[in-house]
């Protein structure tokens, strides 16, 4: 059997933040360090070119990998999953449903009765550069992958424990005693590779049921289904950026938009009874009067407009567009009965609100 | 450039070229051609401090409303939404600060600037208005910003 590495991919989060980017430092630092790990880094993982160097890179991996990266652990894993870097996830011990029993982190539970790390189960995910379309037919390696929020901790102990009880596993499980005498000067290796901020959808297939309610609900494109009938995110870039709405209408809570500002759609924490409305500014303080769907059909009418559609609606069917829409030339989205309260908030926007002034709201502290 | 017009935040002085219009939310506004090219005024660098992200979340070209929200900014002091400072028609981002946003506090009024837009400048203060208004604001964001410091 061949031995093989654990492969650590570093992905450097979006911002300038010196405490981040010190952390990620310390983290290759400090990998070097270990023996049994080749270390990658590439750009912000969501943000990468399907075609680009730093996905051909993730692709050629062949066995286990621990993912570090700037988004939640779910978000991560199945953002690799439509790049085509495929696996069964890991347990690391840092999830939120770990922490009871860190000591439990280890290979994904499926494998576990399994002769584990068989070289012939840890096939790549299909390598082409438009695996986007890949059907999900195609068989999911049962190699793990280990995806760690880098948001999660300032210190990067727990990531180093994290990774060294991955690595303790991995090692254990594929008999590489060896691997420490192979591996002892690990290769850092750096993708050094333009990235433009990107938005589109993300399917979570551990929730994902196929009812192709989200293909119904996006007017714009986006999602395909493959020739099995299951769904997949055909054409992500166009989806419109900032919109999330079909992330609210999806009835498993499958969709991940990992950059969105609320945690239940960017692939956090599960929201009990479905999700919950948004209470951003955009809407105001009416939204408590609004359920999902409705945000939802607001958030897409909006983007219908902005594309110079006409908005839908709260209709969720893309053939069944509301009787009641205005032409888009107003501006604004179609009103459902619930709107007028929103647009009393309109109303108010014309008296002095200062955003920046709600800005100082959220500031810590000001050295004035 | 035209004689400056300075605010005192505290010990801080903050200033405003005259060459240019201003808009409530603390951004400068000034005329290119048809357009209007926006960024931060002096005022609102000095809240955010050093800016380590700025994120949009519309594509340009893009028709906004007045106080649509337009994207986020993340910086030493602060985490915010931006907003749209009038209604009207966004052409361009500069897409120099989506790298490296850092130019934002090393220049504001010039290679920081923001995005354009084509919009009527309706609504937008002069530079003394604009010093008016902080007058008034000022008062009002020290009061939060001491509140917060005492709990």
């Amino acid at each position: 059997m061949m031995t093989q590495p654990v492969h650590v991919i570093l992905s450097q989060g979006p911002t300038l933040h010196p405490q981040r980017r010190a952390l990620e430092q310390q983290l290759v630092a400090e990998l070097t360090n270990r023996g049994s790990v080749e270390i990658l880094v590439v750009p912000h993982l969501y943000d990468l070119p399907a075609d680009g160097p730093s996905i051909a890179a993730l692709r050629q991996l062949v066995g286990p990998l621990v993912v570090l990266a700037w988004q939640y652990p779910r978000a991560i894993h199945w953002t690799l999953d439509q790049y085509g870097v495929r696996g069964r996830p890991g347990k690391t011990g840092l999830d939120p449903e770990d922490s009871a029993n860190p000591a439990e982190a280890g290979p994904v539970d499926e494998s576990a009765d399994e002769p584990a790390g068989e070289p012939a189960d840890e096939q790549p995910g299909p390598i082409t550069a438009t695996s986007a379309q890949t059907p999900r037919a195609a068989a999911v390696p049962s190699r793990p992958i280990y995806s760690l929020d880098l948001r999660q901790h300032e210190t990067v102990h727990p990531y180093l424990e994290a990774i060294d009880r991955i690595i303790a596993m991995t090692n254990l499980a594929a008999r590489l005693d060896a691997a420490h005498e192979r591996f002892v000067s690990p290769d850092v290796h750096h993708v050094d590779e333009a990235t433009k901020r990107r938005w589109y959808p993300v399917i979570d297939f551990s929730r994902c049921t196929h009812c192709l309610e989200c293909i119904d609900f996006c007017l714009f494109g986006v999602y395909g289904i493959d020739e099995s009938d299951r769904v997949l995110v055909e054409l992500p870039d166009l989806c419109r950026k900032g919109c999330p709405a079909c992330a609210r209408v999806c009835p498993e809570q499958a969709i991940v938009f990992p950059q969105h500002k609320s945690s239940a759609i960017a692939g956090g924490a599960f929201e009990p009874g479905g999700l919950k409305m948004d209470l951003s500014s955009l809407f105001g303080a009416a939204d408590d009067l609004l359920d999902a769907h409705q945000v939802a059909a607001r958030e897409r009418d909006e983007h219908l407009l902005l594309s110079g559609q006409r908005p839908a609606g709260a209709a969720l069917a893309a053939d069944q567009p509301a009787s009641d829409a205005e032409p888009a030339t107003t501006r604004r989205p179609a009103r459902t009965d619930v709107s007028d309260a929103s647009d009393a908030s309109d109303a108010s926007d014309t008296v002095d609100v200062d955003p920046l002034d709600a800005l100082i709201d959220r500031l810590d502290a000001l050295d004035v | 450039m035209s004689t400056d017009m300075t605010f005192l935040m505290g010990q801080y002085r903050a200033t405003f070229p005259t060459d240019r219009l201003y808009a409530k939310n603390h951004m400068w506004a000034r005329p290119r051609g048809d357009v209007l090219r926006f960024g931060f005024a002096a005022y609102a660098v000095r809240l955010l401090q050093d800016v380590y992200f700025l994120d949009w979340i519309v594509e340009a070209p893009t028709d906004l409303r007045l106080r649509q929200e337009i994207g986020a900014i993340e910086s030493k002091k602060a985490e915010s939404a931006l907003v749209a400072p009038l209604a009207g028609r966004l052409t361009v981002f500069n897409d120099q600060l989506m790298a490296d946003p850092s130019a934002i506090n090393v220049d504001p009024y010039g290679e920081g600037w923001l995005f354009e837009m084509r919009a009527s400048p309706d609504g937008l203060l002069t530079p003394e208005q604009y010093l008016a208004h902080l007058d008034a604001v000022w008062p009002v964001a020290q009061k939060t910003i001491k509140g917060q410091l005492n709990e």
